[in-house]
């Protein structure tokens, strides 16, 4: 019997090509787009699951509370994690991990190495990370030591025995030894490094005193517990071991500290403090409900065309039941049939996921996997899901056809499932009310991407040609020299220095500015140390005062310049009024001299914040030439060689400060995307869909075309007649899909300090996208029946 | 065989009330050949359904081999029909994807025949019919008189005590008609109860028996033998 069914099934397939190839590549194309989300999707939420002790892992990180405003930050200082293990039972171990960059080399053999971190060796205990060589206990234990993960081992040596060798630490001065060689950091976690320095080297070495600084922020901290149960009791007492340890300072600061734990489990997706590589749990849900959509609309076009088809399989179906069967059986027939589908989909849907990963680990960014084979179990599953739609899907379908009435049918006065119409064109509704929202999303998405990238940001960000010498002392020691050896450079305009670039992260000084009651008000101040050129050269406005002049000699080092957010914090109803007003920050007192513009010195994701300009050689890192546009290679060729000629040891590291800026939207760029992608896709199936009904539903009417012909309708007119019913469906698909996205986008907007605003047009350039595709599909068919023959149709009757 | 006493059967649409079957009564004896006629919608095809256990009615009573079937389940009636009765149409009705062959099996795989037996069956049937050597084509690849053999090998392959024949000869030339006619009254002398369905005098004349409807009614039964 069941190889009857298959038998059945399969001839069915073929004779009805048509059908059959938009189910299957609808179902196919959609079951692939499932695929891939569910690989996406299951990777982020893989994120740090893989350390065995992960339950017991928590973050350390503070809020700093001033007079003015909270940062929450996802740091803790150098000495807190061991004094919590010294205070606390609870605490079983802790790991420090200190980000830095620095020049590392071996010979010849010189990397500027952005993913160093200092770390304890307690790192090797409390996270899965296991050494492939060395001993876990004692390779970051003293000062000197370096570990380095199998690929930078390789980088760095070769084949060659990395353990027991010296590398150098910032270019050639300061020699360390490699103790131990580790497995790369799995793709899944929230930090990965290349090269990790013994701590002792970074609190002991390089920053002597560290072990007592409770206020500087800047790296990461981790303790494990003996039992997570212990984490709320051990967070009751976090405020009373901050006031034992530095109450007092706090005090006399204006200060508060509160020390909060997060579950390692909860920092990649959940955390809102960010982490170096942090996920979005917003987009998850999305691109799962997507994922869902995709599925629904492909089960949905399956479900319409087999009951737009049932007439054609009435037949059958009334000869099957005379003969003997019952209605189980033609429902076990159909949903035999439809299930076989599905596996034929399947299958595609698997080969097309095999060849389309590569580009979506592309698209997405990450390697959320290296080969859907390896995931045999979630085939699994998928397999499961699969066999699942085939039942749903064909469950309707199934029910409407075996209850067919046989003599009726067979006698041919059967009329083809009127009862279904209802049914069909609520499906269609559904599938464009998905289709128009998602294209509602995608062009919402692309409005806030391209205000983004065209909104004024307040500097000039053209043709500016950014160098990072990562701090090297022989530039900012002899910079002016350097500098004038830049501006003779082949179509260089100007240079200047400083510690960081609009877009780039900049140290929050903890500052007291005078304000406007005359007392002095701790504010947190964004710093970017700079030279005499830079408000200039970065075209930065000055609403009041006066820029940095070296005709002031105090100027370098007791004068800034704050923005305009800091004079409104501060009190002042305008900028003039805080001109000559006294400041307080890191070890310098003076007066605010000037007050420039508001700019975007982050990404449009954030609001602007109080920050201040000052001048400082020490601090500076980078290099900005501001070149003409003409020959850009040429420039770069020559200061090129104007760096190896100046510092032989660092590879010459350069980009535009544009492009820079314009990597802070890479996630948003890839979310717009991977959205685009599968809104596409899912107005696709849908019009498969359509497509599919509409040839049916023409088919229906070839009587109806043949007699409004004969009796003088234009082939406009027939068009106009077999399209206005779906386009009906499309505007009220339009009009339902138009506040659900509306809602879901107006949520997502939210995350942008500066957004647009989601203007009506956008609402109805996608519902005249749906309805000219939606058009254009339907009217593939009905132009053509419209132009047949009416003598012809009507006598096939 | 069968025995139907006041049946009834009523259509209703939103608007309108058809009586199909008015209390019809009559009886077939085992080993007849009954032909009923009568002028279009007259009830004809209801009645047909009523005995192929395709449908029930709403009222009266219908004895079928002694047992009381008017108010058998879906379910019960399949499996009665599928064992005891045959059917053959004036549109031949055979499955287009299925092979003359898999055609003629159909009913002895949902009565669930093993393999082996099952090819011997419809070797045979075929055989019978005279179109054995057409069992791999397909309907379409078939002449009319051709399809409708295939039609009666099927209905009896599963050897029903009942065949239910709706206008057999409708669709056919002359010739062919009377070879279909003839292969029912071998069917009949063999002793397999005919009940068919005609417009058409010529074939009822080879029946035994003519029952005349009108409006749901019986009016007339004539007595040929």
């Amino acid at each position: 019997m069941i190889r009857n069914y298959f038998k059945i099934a399969f001839r069915n397939l073929w004779r009805h090509r048509v059908f059959s190839f938009i189910n299957i590549l609808g179902l196919s194309v959609g079951m692939s787009a499932c695929l891939l989300i569910y690989l996406y999707v299951s990777f982020e939420l893989s994120y740090d699951r893989y350390h065995a002790k992960g339950d017991r892992i928590f973050r350390v990180v503070t809020n700093i509370k001033t007079p003015t405003d909270t940062l929450d930050w996802n740091s803790a200082s150098i000495p807190m994690s061991p004094a919590m293990k010294k205070d606390f039972p609870e605490v079983e171990q802790f790991v420090r991990i200190e980000p830095n960059s620095l020049l590392v080399s071996r010979g010849e053999t010189k990397f500027q190495e952005d993913k160093l971190a200092f770390a304890d060796s307690s790192l090797f205990s409390v996270f899965t990370l296991p050494l492939v060589k060395g001993d876990p206990d004692k390779a970051l234990a003293a000062p000197w030591q370096v570990v380095l993960t199998e690929t930078s081992a390789k980088k760095y040596f070769g084949t060659a025995e990395p353990v027991g060798q010296t590398l150098y630490l910032t270019g050639s001065r300061l020699p360390a030894t490699v103790t131990g060689v580790m497995k790369d950091f799995p793709d899944n976690s929230h930090f990965k490094y290349d090269i990790l320095v013994s701590m002792t080297t970074w609190t002991q070495k390089i920053n002597p005193g560290l072990d007592d600084q409770w206020e500087g922020f800047n790296g990461f901290a981790y303790v494990l517990l003996h039992d997570a149960k212990d984490a709320p009791g051990l967070k009751a007492k976090l405020p009373a071991f901050i006031d034992r340890h530095i109450g007092k300072d706090l005090q006399k600061a204006q200060m508060t500290f509160t020390l909060d734990l997060e579950p390692m489990k909860d920092i990649y997706l959940r955390s809102k403090r960010g982490a170096p590589e942090s996920g979005s749990l917003p987009n998850i849900t999305i691109f799962s409900l997507i994922a869902v959509f995709i599925l629904l609309i492909a089960s949905i076009n399956f479900i319409n065309l087999a009951t737009a088809r049932s007439a054609e399989r009435a037949k059958e179906v009334g000869i099957r039941k005379v003969v003997g069967a019952d209605r189980k059986q033609l429902t076990g027939q159909f949903l035999g049939e439809s299930v076989l589908l599905c596996m034929i989909s399947f299958l595609m849907a698997v080969g097309l996921c095999a060849l389309l990963l590569p580009l979506f680990n592309q698209l997405s960014g990450k390697t959320i996997s290296h080969g859907i084979f390896d995931h045999a179990s979630t085939i699994g599953i998928l397999l499961l899901i699969a066999i699942t739609i085939g039942l749903f899907a064909g469950i309707y379908p199934a029910l409407v056809l075996s209850g067919f009435r046989p003599i009726a049918v067979l006698k041919g006065s059967f009329s083809s499932g009127k009862k279904g119409i209802l049914l069909r064109k609520g499906l269609v509704v559904s599938q464009f009310v998905i289709s128009i929202a998602l294209i509602t999303g995608t062009l919402v998405v692309y409005s806030q991407l391209t205000f983004m990238r065209n909104q004024d940001l307040g500097f000039s960000k053209q043709q500016q040609l950014v160098i990072n010498f990562d701090g090297d002392s022989t530039i900012w020691q002899h910079y002016e020299a350097f500098k004038q050896q830049l501006t003779s450079l082949p179509n260089a305009l100007s240079a200047t220095a400083s510690s960081a670039i609009p877009g780039q992260g900049n140290p929050t000084a903890y500052s007291q500015l005078e304000n406007h009651l005359g007392v002095m008000q701790p504010t947190n101040m964004e710093l970017f140390s700079i030279d005499y050129d830079f408000i200039k050269q970065y075209g930065i406005q000055i609403v009041a005062g006066r820029p940095f002049s070296t005709g002031f000699p105090s100027d370098s080092t007791r004068a800034i310049l704050v923005n305009e957010e800091a004079v409104s914090t501060l009190g002042y109803h305008s900028p003039q009024e805080i001109i000559g007003k006294k400041f307080s920050q890191w070890g310098r007192q003076g007066t605010i001299i000037g007050v420039v513009k508001n700019f975007h010195f982050r990404g449009l994701q954030n609001a602007i914040k109080p920050m201040d300009f000052r001048i400082r050689p020490r601090d500076f890192s980078f290099v900005t030439v501001k070149i003409s546009g003409r020959d850009v290679q040429k420039t770069i060729a020559a200061a090129g060689d104007l760096w190896r000629r100046t510092l032989p040891n660092r590879p010459f590291a350069y980009y535009f400060a544009d492009e820079e800026f314009n990597k802070l939207y890479r996630s948003e760029d890839q979310f717009g995307q991977l959205f685009l992608n599968f809104a596409i896709l899912a107005i696709f199936i849908s019009c498969l869909g359509l497509l599919g009904l509409a040839s049916y539903s023409t088919l229906q009417r070839t009587k109806e075309i043949g007699i409004r012909k004969v009796l003088g309708s234009s082939v406009g007119g027939i068009v106009n007649l077999l399209s206005k019913d779906f386009l009906k469906l499309v505007w009220i698909a339009f009009l339902i899909a138009s506040p659900l996205a509306y809602i879901g986008m107006h949520k997502w907007l939210q995350d942008f300090a500066y957004r647009i605003d989601m203007d009506w047009w956008i609402f109805a350039m996608a519902g005249m996208i749906a309805m000219l595709i939606a058009l254009f599909t339907v009217s593939f068919h009905a132009v053509r029946s419209a132009l047949a023959n009416p003598t012809k149709s009507l006598r096939t009757e | 065989m069968i025995k139907i006493s006041d049946l009834q059967k009523v259509y209703r649409t939103e608007e309108v009330e058809t009586i199909a079957l008015n209390k019809l009564t009559f009886d077939v004896k085992e080993g007849e050949f009954v032909a009923v006629m009568g002028p279009s919608g007259c009830g004809k095809s209801t009645l047909l359904n009523i005995l192929g256990l395709l449908d029930d009615p709403d009222g009266g009573s219908f004895l079928f081999n002694g047992t009381e079937v008017a108010h058998f389940n879906e379910r019960k009636r399949a499996d009665l029909r599928k064992r005891n009765i045959g059917f053959v149409f004036q549109s031949f009705n055979l499955i287009d994807e299925l092979t003359v062959f898999e055609n003629v099996e159909l009913p002895l795989i949902y009565l669930g025949v093993k393999g082996p037996e099952r090819k011997q069956r419809v070797e045979t049937v075929l055989d019978k019919m005279q179109i054995m050597h057409r069992r791999n084509h397909y309907p379409q690849q078939l002449s009319g008189g051709q399809q409708q053999r295939v039609a009666v090998a099927r209905a009896v392959v599963n050897n029903p005590k009942l065949i239910l024949a709706d206008e057999p000869t409708g669709n056919l030339d002359s010739s062919n008609g009377n070879e279909v006619m003839q292969l029912l009254t071998d069917l009949n002398e063999q002793g397999t109860t005919i009940i068919m369905v005609t417009h058409s005098e010529h074939d009822s004349r080879y029946s035994h028996r003519i029952i005349r409807m009108l409006d749901g009614q019986t009016v007339t039964e004539n007595i040929l033998v």
